[in-house]
């Protein structure tokens, strides 16, 4: 063993002295490296996410209960180092002498919230400013609209069951608010020491106890599967962040799900020049491997030798790599330190763990087809040069690259469906690009042949080389795809996102709008240049049979609300009619009523109906739908069902009626408009002649949420460019590795006396040619890809990129042509004394 | 006595994409301790074939082939590896040597391989020998052809081979230095008592060794031979 180790860490020595190890190295450093900085960054980042959406939610955690909550869980959650806090909500009237209102009341304790902050502002509707106080015994802070509706001043004193509290300020957002423009109350937020003298909570009361927990997500997950069994289905509900189903709730796990899709593919790109890398190594090597048999060394001899060498590489290039990825992490924080609030207090150990078991699995199962090549080189070559290795099957190498990279995809991602995506992708692209380059190298045959010029050289050369050549191409045409892939997610969620919330997204709601009033709210807001929307009308009605069966209405609030941004079906829905769909509404199923004859049987009307809605209560096309609206029965017909896009900004509706239907009702309107920042002083002007109208403010929510967008951009922008970094070494492996099996064809040429312009012009073409296949290729791969992941894993529409076709062989001849370029003018620089005794 | 070297009808076919080609025709004949031996023929001769079948670089098709009276023919790669470690030793003409290896650890290798003891000292030894222990710490590309090849003498020597193929030992060389080498080849030769069998197509090294072989379309005849009978070729 000794001799064995002493020959190993000899040649490791003298390799790595002489720079013979550095790709490798470098290969094995970049996968260490660029898992670690990409995970360790993405950890951090998803840390900081988390605590923004777990400011949705107030805490890391919400326990919801109809009954009051056991107050041993809480004892153990202190236990388990978990803050808590606790509150009552329950709807309830409240009193200002003879003016009431139906409030949405939050008593809460003093811990409350965990997370995120209390807003308030110094006038109804003013601008919010965050606090970290909460109002004291004997006092509740209101939200603006029920100054507006109570007439309220602050110090004003209002009733609350039997208790009398005074307003001391105005509430502007409370962290857990939800988000909803219908029915929502105005909040109403007290201390929960009041609320037993208010007496509103007594047997019969529709209240909801919500214990709220916060601490280190090891403790909640260790405390919620304790909790968990214990709880009763019917009166609890346990929310994390995780569960968060909001439009933020989405656009975060699926800024989670694009880092996870950057790092895997970084893993990839690592494998891939480990690969390169790897085969590189090993055919260097097979002239010593020759020798040292002749010289009566044993397979055996020869195997430890090879091995130890690659664990010394591989610890090193792991060793090297954490260090680098450390560092690399540290860089992009700093960069992003201003716009995203990441922490670097906190240590991951998982990224850590991964990047080694990375680094480990690449090095040595991506190494094990060269080796086992290099294990069967003859002996006979030191004699025949043209001998290599007996070992010629790739299915090895097949299976374990591929075993190797699934592994590391599913280990990594925990997520088989998207680890399948990606490799079932990866798998398609290679045989596509087997059969597309011998089709090409066919098509170059008579192109190849001729007088010589570097065209013809370019063609021989890939004609000969037919299966290293596809071999390279498919490394190529993978980094470029996968450089692709995340180019392009990254552009299409975040235009997505950001087309969401364009600017001059409506940031204010009003209801309740009369149609006395309606056409007076419209000329008065245009006298005062706001641009207001569509006037959508609104009438409750309560939802009563499909196809003449009994529906149950009594759905409680908690569920109507437990999707932000849709309401369930409660005792009674917002029903609204039109002939004109709305924009980001799509008919899947049937005929838009407004396109449909007039001349239907008049027992019924036709009804347009949301798909989700549709689904949960099983309603399908052709269903007979009543629906009780005043004190009559509307009879509708379900003619089709409807996509709707329900994380924009807008009023979007379960139901659309046939205007027909609805002539004898007297409607409300509903609309909304935009108003800027700086004008939000004119809010109380342009409201105060209509003090029956209700508005809603989302304007902080709309903020909260472009931040969050904007946040996550650039967080995804700076994924990106380490990809790109990733990718890009890896292509430059690449051209290098292939450089070397090109260095004894330029060696012969330039000893024939061929100019070192046609060796380059012939490099270059050569590299092109494969550029802009692998281009091409890489193209038609992402978009396969692209489809699968967006439908798939991202929920997103899936869109075609029609411009990458052309972006991406032309980027990938560049980009190929150049580095392959770079790599010849290094080799014509050595004279060819030196290029043949290089080849030695 | 034992011959070094007895091949009997030893032949060697390989298969073409244009059907089988027998490279060597049977092939009978031996070597005896101590003997030098030299293979000429021209280029595609065979030469070098019937000198990887010797060396046990390759596998005979059909015949036998002792070394030091051991079957070669019998043997799987494994103890061909063994047997090449402990009784033969190698020069070629490319020298072969690692080029990640200095000298001093060129020379050593064979002797680490075989399990020799202290073979650093013992690579010290042969160097000076070859007149190159200044040397020993450069590694192969620093060093020129003929210094190269004497490294590669002093490392088929360290581990005082009973036998010792050489294939084109001075091909790559000048006049000057081809001179030099084919000295200290037959000095060590005859010094250590080694069997020396000699692929060339250089007559004029050729005619240092006792017998000259001469390989023709795959097939061997005696050409001169300072103390056998041609009766041994056949």
């Amino acid at each position: 063993m000794s001799m064995t180790f002493n020959l190993a860490w000899r040649l490791f020595k003298h390799e790595a002295r002489r720079g013979e190890l550095t790709i490798i190295l470098l290969a094995i450093v970049l996968s260490v490296g660029a898992v670690l900085s990409l995970s360790l960054f993405s950890e951090r980042l998803q840390g900081a996410l988390k605590s923004r959406s777990a400011a949705f939610i107030a805490a890391d955690a919400q326990l919801r209960s109809d009954k009051p909550i056991d107050e041993s869980w809480l004892v153990k959650a202190k236990a388990e180092d978990l803050n808590t806090a606790k509150q009552v909500s329950t709807r309830s009237m409240v009193f200002k002498d003879d003016d009431m209102s139906l409030v949405d009341l939050r008593a809460v304790n003093e811990h409350y919230p965990l997370k995120g902050m209390v807003g308030v502002a110094e006038v109804p509707f003013g601008q919010k400013k965050d606090t970290n106080t909460l109002p004291e015994r004997g006092e509740a802070w209101v939200q603006s609209r029920l100054f507006q509706s109570l007439k309220l001043q602050v110090g004003d004193k209002i009733d609350i069951g039997d208790a009398r509290v005074t307003v001391t300020r105005v509430l502007a957002d409370i962290p857990d608010a939800g988000f909803s423009v219908f029915n929502t109350d105005p909040i109403v937020l007290m201390r929960m020491e009041d609320l037993p003298s208010a007496n509103i909570t007594g047997p019969g009361s529709r209240a909801r106890y919500i214990s709220y927990f916060a601490g280190e997500a090891s403790d909640v997950k260790s405390y919620s599967s304790w909790l968990l069994p214990q709880l009763n289905d019917d009166l609890h509900s346990w929310r994390t962040v995780q569960d968060d189903e909001s439009a933020i709730g989405r656009s975060v796990a699926r800024a989670e799900r694009y880092f996870l899709l950057a790092s895997l593919l970084a893993i990839v790109l690592a494998a891939v020049s480990i690969a390169v890398a790897a085969q590189r190594y090993a055919q260097r090597h097979f002239d010593p491997v020759a020798i040292m048999k002749t010289l009566g060394a044993t397979k055996q001899t020869i195997r430890k030798v090879y091995l130890i060498q690659i664990l010394l590489i591989t610890l090193l290039g792991i060793l090297i790599g954490l260090v680098v990825g450390f560092i690399g992490q540290h860089v992009v924080v700093s960069l992003v330190a201003d716009r995203v609030d990441v922490s670097l207090n906190v240590w991951h150990w998982r990224p850590v763990i991964i990047a080694i078991a990375t680094g480990a699995t690449c090095a040595i199962l991506f190494s094990l087809y060269p080796l086992l090549q290099l294990f069967s080189v003859p002996p006979l070559r030191v004699l025949r040069k043209d001998l290599d290795a007996s070992l010629r099957s790739r299915s090895i190498q097949f299976v374990a690259s591929g075993g190797a990279i699934f592994a590391l995809m599913w280990m990594y991602s925990q997520d088989l469906k998207i680890s399948a995506i990606l490799f079932a992708s990866g798998a398609a692209l290679v045989i596509g690009l087997l059969v597309a380059t011998y089709f090409l190298i066919a098509i170059g045959r008579k192109l190849g042949s001729g007088s010589i010029g570097p065209w013809q050289l370019a063609w021989a050369r890939i004609k000969r080389r037919a299966m290293d050549n596809s071999v390279q191409l498919i490394s190529f045409s993978i980094t470029i795809m996968l450089l692709l892939v995340v180019l392009v997610m990254r552009n299409d969620m975040v235009s997505q996102w950001r087309a969401q919330l364009p600017q001059g997204t409506p940031n204010y709601f009003l209801t309740n709008i009369t149609p006395d009033i309606q056409k007076r709210l419209d000329r008065h807001f245009s006298d005062n240049s706001v641009d207001i929307n569509e006037f959508f009308p609104v009438t409750r009605g309560r939802f009563v049979s499909v196809n003449g069966e009994g529906v149950n209405t009594e759905v409680s609030k908690e569920e109507e609300s437990s999707n932000e941004g849709r309401r369930g079906l409660g005792r009674e829905a917002n029903l609204t009619w039109g002939n004109s769909l709305q924009k980001e509404n799509e008919i899947i199923e049937g005929v838009w009523h407004g396109e449909l004859d007039s001349d239907y049987d008049k027992g019924w009307y036709p009804v347009s109906v949301e798909e989700g809605v549709a689904e949960r209560l099983d309603i399908k096309m052709g269903d007979m739908l009543n629906f009780n609206v005043g004190s009559e029965i509307v009879k509708t017909k379900v003619t089709s069902l409807r996509k709707v896009n329900w994380q924009t900004m807008q009023p979007n509706f379960f139901f659309v009626i046939h205007p027909e239907a609805m002539a004898a009702f007297s409607p409300t309107y509903i609309t909304s408009f935009y108003l800027p920042t700086d004008r939000k002083d004119e809010l109380t002007k342009l409201l105060k002649p209509f003090a029956s109208v209700t508005m809603f403010d989302v304007d902080a929510r709309i903020n909260q949420l472009r931040d969050i967008v904007e946040q996550v951009s650039v967080a995804v922008e700076f994924i990106l460019v380490l990809v790109l970094m990733a990718g890009s070494l890896v292509l430059i492996a690449q051209v290098q590795a292939s450089m070397d099996e090109r260095r004894q064809e330029i060696a012969i040429l330039r000893t024939l006396g061929a100019k070192g312009s046609l060796i380059r012009k012939s490099v270059v073409f050569e590299f092109l040619i494969i550029g802009t296949v692998a281009g091409f290729m890489a193209a038609l791969a992402n978009e396969l890809s692209l489809y699968l992941l967006q439908t798939n894993v991202f929920q997103m529409s899936a869109t075609l990129h029609v411009e990458y076709w052309f972006v991406a062989p032309a980027v990938g001849a560049l980009v190929v042509g150049v580095l392959g370029a770079i790599g010849c003018w290094r080799l014509l620089t050595l004279n060819t004394g030196e290029l043949l005794r290089k080849m030695v | 006595m034992t011959p070094m070297i007895k091949t009997s009808t030893v032949t060697k076919t390989v298969n073409t994409s244009e059907g089988s080609l027998q490279i060597l025709q049977p092939i009978s004949f031996e070597v005896k301790a101590g003997e030098s031996v030299a293979i000429i023929g021209a280029s595609g001769s065979g030469k070098s074939t019937l000198l990887g079948l010797l060396a046990g670089l390759d596998e005979v098709t059909s015949g036998e082939i002792y070394l030091d009276g051991e079957a070669l023919h019998n043997m799987d790669e494994e103890q061909r590896a063994v047997l090449r470690g402990s009784k033969v030793g190698f020069i070629f003409q490319s020298f072969m040597l690692v080029q990640s290896l200095t000298a001093l650890e060129n020379v050593m290798l064979p002797a680490e391989i075989s399990g020799l003891d202290n073979p650093k000292k013992l690579a010290m030894d042969i160097l000076e020998q070859v007149g190159l222990a200044h040397r020993a710490h450069h590694f192969p590309n620093q060093l020129s052809g003929g210094e190269q090849q004497r490294v590669a003498i002093a490392r088929a020597f360290i581990t005082s081979p009973k036998i010792l193929f050489a294939d084109e030992p001075t091909g790559n060389l000048d006049a000057k230095n081809s001179g030099k080498i084919e000295e200290l080849l037959f000095e060590l030769n005859r010094n250590t008592g080694t069997t020396l069998v000699l692929v060339t197509h250089d007559t004029e090294l050729a005619e240092h060794c006792d017998r000259q072989l001469t390989m023709h379309a795959g097939e061997l005849t005696e050409t001169t031979s300072a103390s056998t009978s041609p009766s041994e070729v056949s």
